[in-house]
């Protein structure tokens, strides 16, 4: 089942999203290289290079826990990635996101990639719980995810380091009992 | 070639490496009903020798978690404690400790395990924070973690399925500063 999923495409009212190409990696090394971007995600300390974004996209393929999206604008300029991690045998996933293009930011393309992710999990894989980490002052993110529906369940502490810093992380989840399904336009 | 983790002793526990001998004893204590209704991993078919040695041995990514076996101070093992997702950069760990004798239940074992491999974590791993994750309705076990330090940070809904039902689980951490002080 899983090999099939990272092929989907879905089209929100504001962004696609698709399968990421390896030709969209040096933009992702390009932003990820700015710390206003990287310092949100937990993966990364430094800027990676293109060697190791290539890696990282090649371990994400591979992965048949993983779903992996380029988010595009609907016009099909490149904005950023959003990932779902699943847990099958708790029907759960964990998800993550992040707009790397900040000339893109605040117009509302990461909350419209939320929901297409979200409606994905519970309406096509079936799932019965998302879940996210968000760093407790990256405000516009937690901002978005409670717009969509997600709610605060807890506060970890210390819990990631960020330039030399302890911080903690908000974490968050939306369960399907919750979630009104998107009105799909695809369907046939 | 990863070295094993050391022998740690406790007051009434010693942690030491897996052994080739601890597999068949490992199978037993996960398809123990008492035992596989309080596991995160309770939905996995029944355990078999050859899964447990996938998931402990071949699979087994020692380079970011350890695996102990509690056994008693006359050597007889109970169950194991296992430090996951050890991340060097944000300097934390996740615990998971399962007594899979339950005649050992409820007389302090799993707490002096948790100790001291707490202070390994804190003071050899040099790490701040350690987590876990517990169902909601494991007093026993929430009642041992408070017992050790962790403290409660939030109650995530229905994080996993017991035997097809969802459970929720309550997220605790002890970070390195609280427990120094203690």
């Amino acid at each position: 089942m899983p090999a099939v999923i990272s092929e989907s495409i879905l089209e929100g009212e504001k962004v696609r999203l698709r399968p990421v190409e390896e030709s969209d990696l040096p933009h992702f090394v390009r932003w990820l290289a700015d710390r206003e971007i990287a310092r949100w995600l937990e993966r990364l300390e430094k800027a990676p290079t293109l060697e190791q974004e290539y890696e990282w996209w090649h371990d994400k393929r591979a992965d048949p826990e993983s779903v992996l999206w380029a988010i595009d604008t609907l016009d099909g300029r490149l904005v950023g990635t959003t990932e779902l991690r699943l847990t099958l045998r708790a029907d759960r996933a964990e998800m993550g996101i992040a707009i790397q293009d900040k000339t893109q930011w605040s117009k509302g393309l990461g909350t419209d990639a939320v929901r297409l992710v979200v409606d994905y999990a519970f309406e096509e894989l079936d799932l019965n719980r998302v879940e996210l980490t968000a760093d407790e002052d990256n405000a516009r993110a937690v901002r978005c995810y409670e717009k969509v529906g997600f709610v605060r369940e807890g506060l970890l502490r210390q819990h990631r380091l960020v330039d030399g810093r302890f911080g903690n992380s908000v974490i968050m989840s939306i369960l399907r009992d919750e979630w009104e399904p998107l009105e799909r336009g695809d369907d046939e | 070639m990863i070295a094993p983790p050391p022998v740690l002793q406790g007051e009434k526990t010693r942690l030491r490496p897996l052994l080739e001998d601890d597999l068949p004893r490992l199978v037993h204590w996960f398809n123990t009903p008492d035992v596989r209704y309080w596991l995160h991993a309770s939905e996995r078919p029944d355990a078999t020798l050859e899964t447990i040695t996938q998931r402990f041995v071949t699979n087994w990514d020692a380079e970011a978690s350890i695996f102990w076996i509690i056994e008693t101070l006359d050597e007889k093992p109970i169950g194991n404690l296992r430090l996951l997702d050890i991340d060097p950069h944000h300097r934390r760990c996740e615990l998971a400790i399962s007594v899979g004798d339950v005649d050992h239940l409820g007389r302090g074992y799993g707490t002096d395990a948790i100790r001291r491999s707490l202070a390994f974590a804190f003071g050899d791993l040099g790490l701040r924070r350690v987590d876990l994750l517990t169902d909601a309705d494991n007093e026993r076990g929430l009642r041992c973690y408070e017992k050790c330090g962790f403290v409660r940070e939030g109650l995530l809904r229905k994080r996993r399925l017991r035997f097809g039902q969802p459970v929720d689980m309550v997220m605790m951490s002890v970070l390195r500063e609280d427990w120094m002080e203690a």
